[in-house]
């Protein structure tokens, strides 16, 4: 039975080649993710994807102007370097670039307020053109572009795909927004466990799923999901309605799917569930035929009503009706799954550590906290150093993978204790990479100098791996070894070599759910005199670099920081208990001293 | 009817006034916040001038003083005494615990962000000629080959986006995707005080020796500008100093013109 709703709808999703491509994309997708839990929930919803495109919501908005030279013209100086004098997303500098510049050619648009399958409105572009797309290349323009000449660039992409002509396409209907609240984000959790987003996400939702390291989007580039803590990269915007459109409306291109393909519309969940419990038997008993049989029966009346919407046959008003009201608790699950994954992120990225947000490793009586000890929540905000690619030595990485380095320190007499942290999607052991067969492997090096310098003005080492007259100091960490750390010392990015004699450092390394926690622990000195010894009060520089094996890193090839600096925050001095109360005691002295004198004048005066 | 303010009162509020406008208003309001030095060289100056103002003539100084000698003798402002009495030591007592209880400040930036480039303009090994004399070779197309210049442009725009948008931002405007995770920050070429205070050679030395061919006044060691003569030939990065003064319209300083 499903074989043949299947081939049903197979036929009718050749009719365009967006359909075509929501089909094979999303089907390989789904086959990955649903498959095995359930092959027809999977392929009916396949079926509805296209169903919700007949909703009567037409576009909003403002609309681009005709075409014209000046919009061409300026596309040319503008985004021709990275989509291609013809649109193709083939601009001299696309092949550095992950997420690539968009195709223009092939109609698909990630960002769009519109639902499954359509094109975005012209709105959708502006807004686009105008924000840019965070956590990508592509940069607002909107104050760097006028209002008209943003519109004229939308009027020219729009010539690099024919369909755009005459097309409205249906817009998604926020009218039902479910408002933020506790029950709802609890609810829209439930439903990311249930409905397969784990597979890629990952399970809190940092991109590290079990299918995140083998994504390609439809052009077979490598891309990687999000990261809901990271909020900040959401290409489309992080507001809940963002969110709630590319569960509608998918992401073109990408492996995410539209919502509704998980859904048999129609059928309650305890229908669904129970249709699908049935397809699981290998035989069903006579009640159990006639059960199916009606269930079946109902949710192949709402296909049918949605393959009439899409051919475009008349639906009688009833029936029109009977599907809106199906679709409804879609959409509403759609709210509460869109408040489940705002809750998870946060509100911008984070200010790097400088200034007031330097990172203070705090004094503490007696032993400092082990890994998983909670005295590491007494500091609240971790410290956070954003990486970049390194590319100016070779081989270069121009598409990082890791974000940024998070840090928090502990200090007491004699030791220093630091909990290091970031966020990578995959657990990479040593491996061969597919590419260029070199092993490649997670690792992370924190960087210091040997020699801190004296004041702000004194030499610091390069800061990648340091130079010839100025070493760096480096605790070298692989995941391969997680209960070791190598004391290196390096002049350079290819001179660098592990110390004779190994300091005591003891420390913790653990991946769980695509975050890597790093515990290190150091005594404040030690004999070796290419060891950075640490000492309270002073200003130390530190960088990082980390390796994502999955990214291809390896060598130079990797995500950095610049140098920042750290301080044992000194002990706070007694003397803040007893200057303070003697100013306050002299000033008592000296007013009630100047009263006396100015009495005494008073006096004598009138005498 | 109301008193007239005494001229101590007047004179305090004016200090506080004018001490609230350069502390917010024009550091804050009207431009960044002021280091706290030159607002304490401010406020001294203003000081000095009520202290003259009033100690001009004997009879003003006085009555300057008159306030001061009620509050601290007068049997009828005994409330005001007593109050300002524990207030002032208060104050004092809050003021220097602040003071002696905060955290060090992380060392401050001090760079110089545009050194003088040296004598020599070389590229790799070689010697193109003394910095001061070089100029670019194709520059001179601009009038004798329009459609070259054009062409050296379009490979100028080439090599910057293959090469430097990544950290200069898409409009040169400094603001690239890895400009964030920088410091010091990647070069605005949309600031006009960049551009036209410089001559393309000395362009071309800081392109093709990046960060680490920078005077440690310039802090080489925390540049991330690559060495681009180990990436571009002489042309590429000749070119890309074209295309940056195309894009942007500003024309770099030429020999003559005096820096400003």
């Amino acid at each position: 039975m499903t074989r043949t709703l299947y081939h049903k709808s197979g036929v009718n999703y050749m009719s365009s080649p967006l359909r075509q491509w929501n089909q094979s994309e999303s089907n390989l997708l789904m086959n990955r993710l649903f498959v095995k839990k359930s092959l027809t929930i999977c392929i009916a919803g396949l079926l509805l994807l296209p169903a919700i495109i007949a909703y009567p919501v037409f576009a909003q908005g403002k609309s681009a102007p005709a075409a014209s030279e000046a919009g061409k013209a300026l596309y040319i100086d503008k985004c021709a370097h990275c989509h291609g004098v013809e649109g193709a997303g083939d601009g001299s500098a696309a092949e550095n670039l992950l997420p690539r510049p968009r195709d223009f050619t092939s109609g698909l648009y990630k960002i769009r307020s519109t639902e499954s399958g359509n094109l975005p409105t012209d709105q959708d572009l502006f807004e686009v053109i105008s924000k840019g797309m965070p956590g990508s290349s592509m940069p607002a323009w909107e104050g760097l572009l006028s209002e008209d000449e943003r519109w004229s660039l939308v009027a020219h992409i729009k010539t690099y795909f024919e369909d755009f002509e005459g097309a409205s396409p249906r817009v998604i209907d926020l009218s039902g927004k479910v408002p933020y609240s506790e029950e709802s984000v609890a609810k829209g959790k439930e439903f990311y466990a249930k409905l397969g987003c784990v597979e890629c996400h990952g399970a809190l939702g940092r991109g590290d799923g079990t299918s995140a390291p083998d994504l390609t989007d439809h052009w077979e580039f490598l891309t990687w999901p999000a990261n809901m803590e990271h909020s900040w990269n959401y290409r489309g915007g992080s507001a809940t309605e963002d969110i709630f459109k590319r569960f509608i409306g998918g992401i073109s291109g990408s492996p995410m799917p539209a919502f509704v393909s998980s859904f048999r519309v129609g059928l309650t969940d305890a229908e669904a569930e129970r249709i699908t419990e049935l397809e699981a038997k290998d035989e069903m008993t006579e009640e159990e035929e006639t059960e199916y049989a009606e269930l079946e029966e109902k949710a192949i009346y709402y296909e049918d009503i949605m393959l009439d919407i899409e051919e475009g046959k008349e639906v009688t008003a009833d029936d029109l009706i009977k599907f809106d009201e199906a679709m409804k608790p879609i959409f509403e699950k759609s709210w509460h799954l869109a408040n489940y994954v705002k809750s998870l992120g946060s509100e911008g990225r984070p200010p790097a550590a400088v200034g007031d947000k330097v990172l203070r490793s705090q004094y503490r009586l007696g032993d400092l906290p082990g890994l998983n000890d909670a005295a590491w929540g007494e500091i609240e905000e971790a410290s956070y150093f954003p990486l970049v690619g390194q590319v100016v030595i070779e081989p270069r990485q121009f598409n990082p993978s890791i974000d940024s380095v998070t840090a928090k320190s502990f200090y007491n007499d004699s030791e220093v204790a630091f909990l290091f942290q970031w966020d990578d999607r995959t657990k990479t052991l040593p491996q061969e990479d597919d590419e260029t067969g070199v092993t490649v492997e997670d690792a992370i090096t924190v960087q210091f100098p040997v020699k801190v310098p004296k004041s702000p003005t004194d030499p610091k080492p390069y800061f990648i791996w340091g130079d010839g007259r100025r070493p760096v100091y480096l605790w070298h960490w692989k995941i391969a070894e997680a209960d070791k750390i190598s004391e290196m010392n390096a002049k350079g990015i290819d001179n660098a070599s592990v110390q004779e004699s190994q300091s005591q450092i003891q420390v913790g390394g653990v991946y769980e759910d695509g975050r890597y926690r790093l515990w290190v622990k150091r005594a404040l000195k030690t004999e070796d005199k290419n060891d950075l010894q640490f000492e309270p009060g002073t200003f130390i520089p530190i960088a990082f670099s980390v390796w994502d094996g999955a990214n291809g890193d390896v060598k130079s090839k990797r995500a950095i920081s610049t140098w920042y600096t750290f301080v044992l925050d000194p002990v706070p001095s007694n003397k803040r208990f007893v200057y303070p109360p003697l100013v306050a005691l002299i000033s008592v002295g000296f007013l009630y001293g100047l009263r006396g004198g100015v009495k005494r004048r008073v006096n004598t005066n009138s005498t | 009817m109301m008193k007239r303010l005494s001229l101590f009162t007047r004179c305090l509020i004016l200090f506080v006034v004018i001490w609230l406008f350069l502390r917010f208003f024009i550091g804050g309001v009207w431009s960044v916040p002021l280091p706290a030095s030159v607002i304490a060289m401010y406020i001294g100056l203003i000081l000095i001038a009520i202290i003259v103002h009033v100690s001009v003539e004997d009879d003003r100084f006085r009555e300057f003083l008159r306030p001061v000698k009620e509050t601290l003798a007068d049997d009828e402002k005994k409330i005001r005494r007593m109050v300002l009495g524990v207030l002032i030591p208060l104050a004092l007592l809050g003021f220097t615990f602040s003071k002696v209880s905060t955290k060090a400040d992380p060392p401050a930036a001090l760079r110089t962000a545009h050194p003088a480039p040296p004598d020599e303009l070389t590229y790799r090994d070689k010697v193109i000629g003394p910095t001061q004399e070089v100029e670019n070779p194709f520059r001179h197309l601009e009038k004798d080959d329009v459609e070259a210049f054009k062409a050296h442009a379009e490979n100028g725009r080439r090599v910057y986006y293959q090469n430097c948008f990544y950290c200069h931002g898409d409009d040169l405007d400094g603001e690239g995707h890895f400009a964030h995770g920088l410091n010091p920050l990647p070069a605005n070429f949309q600031d006009p005080g960049i551009i036209p205070n410089f001559q393309e050679s000395f362009f071309f030395w800081r392109i093709s020796k990046g960060g680490p061919g920078l005077p440690p006044a310039a802090t080489p060691w925390d540049s991330a500008m690559p060495v681009w003569e180990d990436y571009l030939t002489e042309e590429e990065i000749w070119d890309v100093i074209i295309f940056l003064s195309e894009y942007t319209g500003y024309k770099p300083r030429t020999f003559g013109e005096a820096a400003h």
